[in-house]
C-alpha cells in the first residue's frame, strides 16, 4: 500500500516521519538504503556514480533536477530519474521534501521563483506518481487525500478562495450547486441526475468530475499547502535566530539548478543549420518594417493597440525568448530574466521611448496604460513589476502578421522577407541569423546560400503559448 | 418619458420634499459609520470624498443642506472610513448598466425602455446564477438611474480579494468556453457545453443564448464575420427550443466554435467588471437622485414588476412644463 505521504508530504502521516528524524544534524550522511533502492529499481538507468543520491541532500536536489531538466532540456530521459516515482524511497523522500521548503523559505521566502519551482515540481511530481499506480489505487489514494484536505463531507466553493485568488483553480472548472462542489457521484447523481436526458448519468458524472477533477483538486491543494508551508517557514525564520547553515547552503546549489537552463539548455545546443535563437542584445537592424514604425510612434489613431498589445509582447520576447514558437514552451518573464534586471533595464525604457514618442505622449492621456504593459508581460494589473504577482496574467506572445494587418493595418509595410514569415518575431529570428550567417561566410571567404532559418514553429500565431483568454481586468482599450 | 438633467431647483426641491433618510436602505444605514461617503456638487464626478456619517440624521441634513448632484458611499466597510483605513471588508457589486450591454437591440444613445429591459433580464440571469449556482445569501438589487446594482452582503464573499471576485465575474457572465473534451478511462469524448445541463456549462450555455437572440447584424464580435452572423440570424429560432445541435449543424461547427468564443469575450462587458473588483470603489447611494437622467436610485423589493418609469420617478419631472 502506498503510503499518502509519499503524495502529500505536509499529511499527519508525513509530518509524523520528520518527527521521527528529530533534528537536521547528521542530515548529510550517507544512506546506503537510499543508494540501494536507486540502483535496484529495474526501470532506473544510470550513468554515472554520481548521479545515485546518497543521501537527503542530494535527493532534493534531484527532485528539482528532474523539474528543470524535464522543463527545459530537449534530451530528457525520465529514465534517469525513476527512483523519484518508487513508493519505497517515501520516507527519505518526506524528509528531503521538508528540507526544500525550508531552505527555500529561509533564503528566497514565499514570492521567489525559487518558490514558484519548488511548489510547480511537487505538483508534477504528484500527478507523476499518480500516474505510475494503478487506476485502483490511485483513486484510493486521491479519494483519500481528498478526504483529509477537505475536511468534512460537503465544501462551500468559498473553501478554495486561496486556490482560486492563487489562480490554481478556475472558478468555471468546478461544478457547483447551491454553492456546494459536488465530487462523489452519489451526490451528483441526485442533484443532476433528473436534468440528465439522452445520457447516462453515470457515465456523465465520469466524464465531468470522475477521477480528473477530483485528481487535479487534489494536486492543487498539495501545491497550496507546499506554497503556505514555504511561507509560514520564512515568517518563522525572520523572527529565529541563525539559519541553519545546511540549510542556506542546499538553498544556493537549488539556485545553481535553476540557473542553469539559462547556460546550457535550448540555447546553442546546435540543430540544424541554424539553431535555436539564443536571448541576447537587441538587433534593432534586423527588426521588421512594422517593428521599426511602432518605434518612431505612432501618429494617428491606435496609439494604446501599438505600443501594449504590440510592441510589448515582440520587445520582451525578441530581447528574451526569441525562440518561443519554436521551443513551443510558454515560459514566463523570470524563467529568462531571474532579476528582472533586463525586463527593468533595457525591454520597458524600450517601450516606454516609443510611448513617449506617440503623438500625443501615450502616457500623458493615458497612464493606466503603464499597468497594462505590466500584465502583457504577465504580471497582472499592478503599477508596479513585482515577482509576487507573477503569473496573474500570461506573458502575451507577439501578434501574427495577419493579426497586425487585422488591427493595425498602417504598421504593415511588408517587403520581400515578410512573404517568409508569419510573425514578426519569426522575421526577426531570421534575420538575425542571416546576418550571422553573412558574417560567418564573409569571415570564411565563401558565399553563404540559402537563408534556411525555421524559427517559425507550429504556434505561430498569437494565441500560442498558454493563452488566458480575456480577464475581466483586461484594460479597456480605447 | 425624456431622460434628461435635473436643474438645481428640481435637485433641492427632490431633497428637501421628496426624499427621506428612510430611504436609504437598512443594509447601508446600519453600517453607516463604516462607511465612506463621497459627493458631487456639480456634475463632473464625485470630488467631495472620505467623508463620514455618525448617524443617520447627520446624513439627512447634509443632504437637505447641500442637495448634491450626485451621492454616494463606499461598498467597503473600514475601521476608520475617514480616511480609507482599517478596510474590513467589501460588498461583492456588479454594475448592469444599460448603456453599456455589449449587444444593444435599441441602437438609442442614452438608455431607454428596451435597454433598461434587457438590464433586467440580464440581472435576473445573473441572481439566478449567484443564488444557484454559487449558494449567495442577501443579495439586493438597487437601480442604479442607469441600470442596475447587485450588492451581495454575504459574508462568504465580502472578504475575497480582487482575484477571486474576477474569477466570479467570469463565471457569472460566461467570459470562458467551456472545454468541450472530455476524457475517461483513456478514451476522449465531445460534449458541447449544451449538452451539460448544470454547472457552468450550462451558465455559458444561458448567455449565449441570450446574446444570440438579441444579435444584430451590426454586432461587433471578434473572428466573427458578417456571413456568420447572418446564419446565426437565420437559424436562431432554433434556440427557442434549444435545439442547440441541429442550430450548430446549421452554423458548422468551426464557425460555431468561432462564434461563442467571440461572445464569451463579449460577456465580459456585461457587468462593469472593474467595479466588481474594486474593494475601495463608492457606488450611488440608493435613494438619491441621479441628476444626469432625473432619476432616483431605487433599491428594488420585487425585480419581476419593477419598472423605473413607474417607481423610480422623482415628482418634480411630472411638474416639469415641457411634459
Ligand atoms: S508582414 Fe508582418 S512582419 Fe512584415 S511588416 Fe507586416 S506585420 Fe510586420
Ligand atoms: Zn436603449
Amino acid at each position: 500500500m502506498v503510503s499518502i505521504s509519499f503524495l502529500n508530504p505536509l499529511s499527519p502521516e508525513g509530518k509524523d516521519i520528520v518527527r521521527e528524524l528529530g533534528s537536521f544534524d547528521g542530515i548529510s550522511q550517507d544512506i546506503p538504503e537510499l543508494r540501494r533502492l536507486v540502483t535496484r529499481n529495474p526501470s532506473q538507468e544510470i550513468v554515472a556514480d554520481e548521479e545515485i543520491p546518497s543521501n537527503y541532500l542530494e535527493l532534493a536536489l534531484k527532485r528539482i533536477e528532474w523539474y528543470v531538466k524535464k522543463k527545459n532540456d530537449r534530451e530528457f530521459n525520465s529514465r534517469r530519474y525513476s527512483f523519484l516515482s518508487d513508493q519505497d524511497i517515501t520516507k527519505y523522500d518526506v524528509i528531503s521534501f521538508y528540507l526544500l521548503c525550508q531552505s527555500i523559505g529561509v533564503k528566497f521566502g514565499p514570492n521567489s521563483r525559487e518558490t514558484r519551482v519548488m511548489v510547480e515540481a511537487q505538483g508534477d511530481l504528484v500527478q507523476e506518481r499518480l500516474g505510475k499506480l494503478s487506476l485502483q489505487e490511485g483513486r484510493l489514494m486521491v479519494d483519500q487525500s481528498l478526504q483529509l484536505l477537505l475536511k468534512g463531507d460537503t465544501v462551500h466553493w468559498t473553501f478554495f478562495q486561496e486556490l482560486l485568488s492563487t489562480r490554481k483553480i478556475r472558478l468555471t472548472e468546478l461544478v457547483l450547486d447551491q454553492g456546494e462542489l459536488v465530487l462523489n457521484q452519489e451526490d451528483f447523481i441526485d442533484r443532476f441526475g433528473s436534468r440528465i436526458k439522452h445520457r447516462n448519468p453515470s457515465s456523465m458524472y465520469q466524464l465531468l468530475i470522475g477521477d480528473e477533477l477530483k485528481e487535479l483538486l487534489m494536486v492543487k491543494m498539495i501545491m497550496q499547502e507546499t506554497e503556505d508551508y514555504i511561507k509560514q517557514v520564512h515568517e518563522k525564520a525572520r523572527i529565529m535566530v541563525e539559519p541553519n547553515p545546511i540549510l542556506l547552503e542546499l538553498a544556493e546549489e537549488v539556485a545553481k539548478i535553476l540557473a542553469e537552463p539559462m547556460q546550457s539548455y535550448g540555447y546553442g545546443s546546435g540543430r540544424g543549420g541554424s539553431g535555436p535563437m539564443k536571448a541576447g542584445p537587441l538587433n534593432s537592424q534586423a527588426f521588421p518594417p512594422c517593428v521599426k514604425k511602432a518605434l518612431e510612434g505612432i501618429k494617428s489613431g491606435g496609439r494604446n493597440d501599438a505600443i501594449v498589445l504590440f510592441m510589448t509582447p515582440f520587445v520582451s520576447y525578441a530581447r528574451l525568448y526569441p525562440d518561443v514558437f519554436r521551443m513551443n514552451l510558454s515560459k514566463r518573464v523570470s524563467d529568462q530574466d531571474p532579476q528582472l534586471e533586463i525586463t527593468e533595464k533595457e525591454i520597458l525604457p524600450l517601450i516606454y521611448e516609443a510611448a513617449q514618442r506617440c503623438v500625443p505622449p501615450l502616457f500623458e492621456d493615458q497612464p493606466q496604460e503603464k499597468v497594462n504593459i505590466n500584465a502583457k508581460l504577465g504580471f497582472g494589473m499592478h503599477s508596479e513589476l513585482k515577482m509576487e504577482h507573477e503569473g496573474e496574467t500570461t506573458w502575451y506572445t507577439p501578434m501574427s502578421c495577419e493579426k497586425i494587418k487585422l488591427h493595425l493595418p498602417h504598421l504593415c509595410r511588408p517587403d520581400d522577407v515578410c512573404k517568409k514569415i508569419g510573425n514578426p518575431l519569426s522575421y526577426y529570428n531570421r534575420m538575425l541569423w542571416e546576418v550571422r550567417t553573412l558574417k560567418k561566410a564573409d569571415d570564411s571567404g565563401s558565399t553563404t546560400a540559402s537563408a534556411e532559418n525555421s524559427s517559425e514553429g507550429v504556434g505561430d500565431d498569437n494565441d500560442s503559448p498558454g493563452k488566458d483568454g480575456t480577464t475581466p481586468d483586461k484594460p479597456g482599450e480605447a | 418619458m425624456e431622460l434628461k438633467p435635473a436643474t438645481p431647483n428640481e435637485r433641492r426641491q427632490y431633497y428637501r420634499e421628496e426624499w427621506d433618510v428612510k430611504n436609504v436602505p437598512d443594509f447601508i444605514r446600519n453600517t453607516l459609520i463604516q462607511r465612506e461617503f463621497g459627493f458631487d456638487h456639480i456634475g463632473r464626478g464625485p470630488n467631495d470624498r472620505y467623508r463620514v456619517f455618525r448617524n443617520s440624521d447627520d446624513l439627512r441634513k447634509f443632504m437637505r443642506v447641500r442637495t448634491p448632484f450626485a451621492a454616494y458611499s463606499s461598498v467597503a466597510f473600514y475601521n476608520n472610513p475617514k480616511r480609507r483605513g482599517g478596510w474590513l471588508k467589501a460588498e461583492l457589486v456588479f454594475d448592469v448598466d444599460a448603456k453599456d450591454i455589449p449587444i444593444r437591440s435599441c441602437g438609442c444613445d442614452n438608455v431607454c425602455e428596451i435597454c433598461l429591459n434587457q438590464a433586467k433580464d440580464i440581472v435576473m440571469g445573473l441572481l439566478d446564477t449567484l443564488q444557484g449556482d454559487l449558494g449567495l445569501k442577501n443579495i439586493n438589487v438597487v437601480y442604479s438611474g442607469r441600470g442596475y446594482h447587485i450588492r451581495v452582503l454575504d459574508d462568504a464573499v465580502m472578504a475575497m480579494d480582487s482575484d477571486v471576485r474576477s474569477q466570479i465575474v467570469k463565471y457569472l457572465v460566461g467570459a470562458d468556453v467551456p472545454r468541450s473534451e472530455y476524457s475517461s478511462h483513456g478514451m476522449k469524448y465531445n460534449l458541447e457545453h449544451f449538452t451539460i445541463p448544470f454547472g457552468y456549462p450550462q451558465v455559458f450555455t444561458h448567455r449565449v443564448k441570450q446574446a444570440l437572440l438579441n444579435l444584430t447584424l451590426d454586432t461587433e464580435i471578434d473572428d466573427v464575420s458578417k456571413d456568420i452572423k447572418k446564419a446565426v440570424i437565420k437559424h436562431r429560432e432554433l434556440l427557442y427550443d434549444d435545439q442547440w445541435g441541429i442550430f450548430r449543424k446549421a452554423i458548422g461547427p468551426v464557425r460555431y466554435a468561432r462564434l461563442v468564443k467571440g461572445i464569451a469575450s463579449l460577456n465580459l462587458t456585461l457587468v462593469d467588471a472593474k467595479v466588481s473588483i474594486d474593494l475601495k470603489r463608492i457606488l450611488r447611494l440608493p435613494s438619491s437622485l441621479h441628476s444626469g437622467v432625473s432619476m432616483k436610485s431605487t433599491l428594488i423589493k420585487n425585480l419581476e414588476t419593477f419598472d423605473p418609469f413607474q417607481n423610480a420617478v422623482p415628482k418634480f419631472v411630472y411638474e416639469r412644463d415641457d411634459k
